[in-house]
């Protein structure tokens, strides 16, 4: 909510809250003055139906109460006009009154309600978005699997030649291997993922980790000519935390920037990779890219699970990552970057001393 | 007639093959390698479209889901490209809507990763075939185009009305020329047009559809 907007409900909720009593005094001297055949109090039900609108539902029956007591007391108050005609008067304005906070009350606790279940088919819409995160997973699987079926077939070939084309054979094994050790990686991910079990924490060399993994993608980065540069701080004291954990979160953020970097036509192609210390006890790590950054508002939701602006995107990314660098008791945010592109730091608390 | 020896038989066929995941791309090159059939793979649409393509018989092995252009969707256009290859959709998560539409557009086989190696070989050297045959007969197509296009115009009317069934005689009436001269006429065609027998004559010209 904007500040303005929030300035204006307060000053409304303020104003209210000073004219309902005035309301209720103004009705309380009618009702008083007036002789027994006028039922002024019939004029505490408006005060209460705006009461249930503003207040919380513990302060309008208080309310209610109030304005019962005041129609007894103008009652007691009043002497002109018939006894009879007062009596009946006061009860049916009770009544009204009593009728009236009942209904707005229950109004207000269905509104509630549809709200409610409205937010809850909301939810239920995304997590149909599951099913495309199954798929996202089924793929990523099936692409190791698909290479190593396919490895196998070929491999048997060679072996079946007169001569076996052994050397052929034996890369196709090679490759078998990699793609099953792909494969059970990202099994591995997965159920990490839902089993949300603690880190295995390590100290380790964070540079190396940025180096294997910016080697990882970096094909990906070529292809799109892309510049990365890497300022990685020399001297950085090693980290404590779960080494396959933070390069998933590593990757996960080169992968964006590529990705933004990609969406953007013309213009300078650069990624900054970047790690220091931060202070004495933690080190920082950013991705700066000149891609196509951020619009407005979109920095508040990055992180949200099912959040997405990529047409393919599932939106669990960020939000993984920042679970998994909470977990590690770490902190990740962004930024946008002096020329406009996205910038992604996260910051993760150092073991003791430099890795040597 | 002889089909051209230089569009097809003599060019080695060339499997091309794009996916974005390289070890696909590595394990799919090496399978059709241990089979001797020359691979060349892409990790792009984008980048097979910058490709030179040679007029080899051919065959793609293309993958659905892919970053930049699908697979899907480059499938559903590749003839506004000029491009008419044979092709083998393979992909990770497919379903039943997915393989239809496939088909509709005109792929020659849908497969669901991980798929049996056989199954792929099966496709693609029909795929192979089938743009083999297309070559020959398009250029047989070719051929025959060019020998109409040497015949004179008198020539042409002749062949249109010997088509139809009617005998020189009354070819001669129609065109209003002597019987002589549609003789000589049907000599000739029959010559450039490297037939023997009316049969033959009329088989060709079906071909073509001379107006």
């Amino acid at each position: 909510m904007t500040n303005s907007a929030k300035f204006k409900l307060e000053r409304r909720l303020v104003l209210t809250i000073v004219l309902l009593p005035v309301a209720m005094v103004v009705i309380f001297v009618g009702d008083t003055v007036t002789d027994y055949a006028i039922a002024a109090a019939v004029f505490y039900t408006p005060v209460i139906l705006v009461a249930t609108r503003l207040l919380p539902a513990g302060t309008v029956v208080a309310l209610a109460f109030a304005c019962v007591a005041l129609t007894l007391l103008s009652f007691a108050l009043t002497h002109s006009g018939a006894y009879e005609v007062g009596i009946v008067n006061t009860g049916i304005s009770i009544v009204a009154i009593g009728v009236t906070t009942y209904l707005s009350l229950k109004l207000v606790a269905a509104e509630a309600a549809a709200h409610e279940s409205r937010e809850r088919l909301l939810r239920m819409a995304r997590i149909t978005s599951l099913g495309e995160l199954t798929a996202s997973i089924a793929h990523e699987v099936n692409q190791p699997l698909a290479a190593i079926a396919t490895s196998a077939g070929a491999c048997r070939r060679w072996l079946a030649q007169e001569p076996p084309a052994i050397a052929n054979a034996q890369r196709a094994a090679d490759r078998i291997v990699e793609d099953a050790n792909r494969a059970s990686a990202v099994i591995a991910r997965v159920r990490g993922l839902a089993s949300g079990k603690a880190p295995h924490r390590e100290r380790f060399d964070f540079n190396a980790l940025v180096r294997e993994v910016v080697a990882l993608a970096g094909e990906r980065g070529e292809r799109s000519g892309i510049t990365v540069r890497l300022s990685l701080q020399h001297d950085l004291p090693a980290i404590l935390a779960d080494r396959v954990q933070v390069g998933q979160v590593v990757g996960n953020l080169l992968l964006n920037a590529v990705e933004a970097i990609e969406a953007k036509t013309g213009g300078a192609k650069t990624l900054e990779i970047v790690s220091e210390t931060e202070d004495r006890n933690r080190i920082r790590f950013s991705v700066i890219d000149s891609g196509v950054g951020f619009r407005q508002g979109e920095l508040e939701h990055l992180f949200d699970a099912f959040w997405t602006t990529k047409k393919d995107g599932v939106g669990l990314g960020l939000t993984i990552s920042r679970s998994i660098i909470e977990a590690n008791g770490g902190r990740i945010w962004a930024e946008t970057g002096r020329d406009g592109g996205a910038i992604a730091r996260f910051s993760l608390p150092a073991g003791i001393g430099a890795i040597e | 007639m002889k089909p051209q020896p230089s569009t097809g038989k003599t060019a080695d066929p060339t499997v091309y093959i794009i996916d974005d995941d390289r070890s696909v791309r590595a394990a799919l090159e090496d399978l059709l390698a241990s089979v001797s059939l020359r691979a060349k793979s892409f990790a792009s649409v984008q980048d097979f479209l910058a490709f030179d393509l040679p007029g080899a018989p051919a065959c793609l092995v293309l993958d659905v889901r892919m970053p930049g252009q699908s697979g899907m969707d480059f499938l559903e256009h590749m003839t506004e490209y000029g491009l008419y290859l044979p092709t083998v959709m393979i992909t990770g998560h497919g379903d039943i809507a997915m393989g239809v539409k496939a088909m509709k557009d005109g792929a020659i086989e849908f497969l669901t990763k991980p798929f049996r190696d056989q199954d792929l070989l099966d496709a693609v050297h029909r795929g192979i075939e089938a743009d083999r045959t297309r070559r020959l007969r398009e250029a047989a197509n070719a051929d025959v185009a060019r020998r109409w296009a040497s015949l004179s115009s008198g020539e042409k009317d002749v062949a249109r009305l010997v088509a139809t069934g009617l005998l020189n005689k009354q070819i001669a009436a129609d065109l209003g020329v002597s019987e002589i001269t549609v003789k000589v006429r049907r000599g000739h065609l029959m010559r450039k047009m490297n037939t023997r027998t009316l049969a033959d004559l009329i088989r060709l010209l079906d071909r073509i559809q001379p107006t």
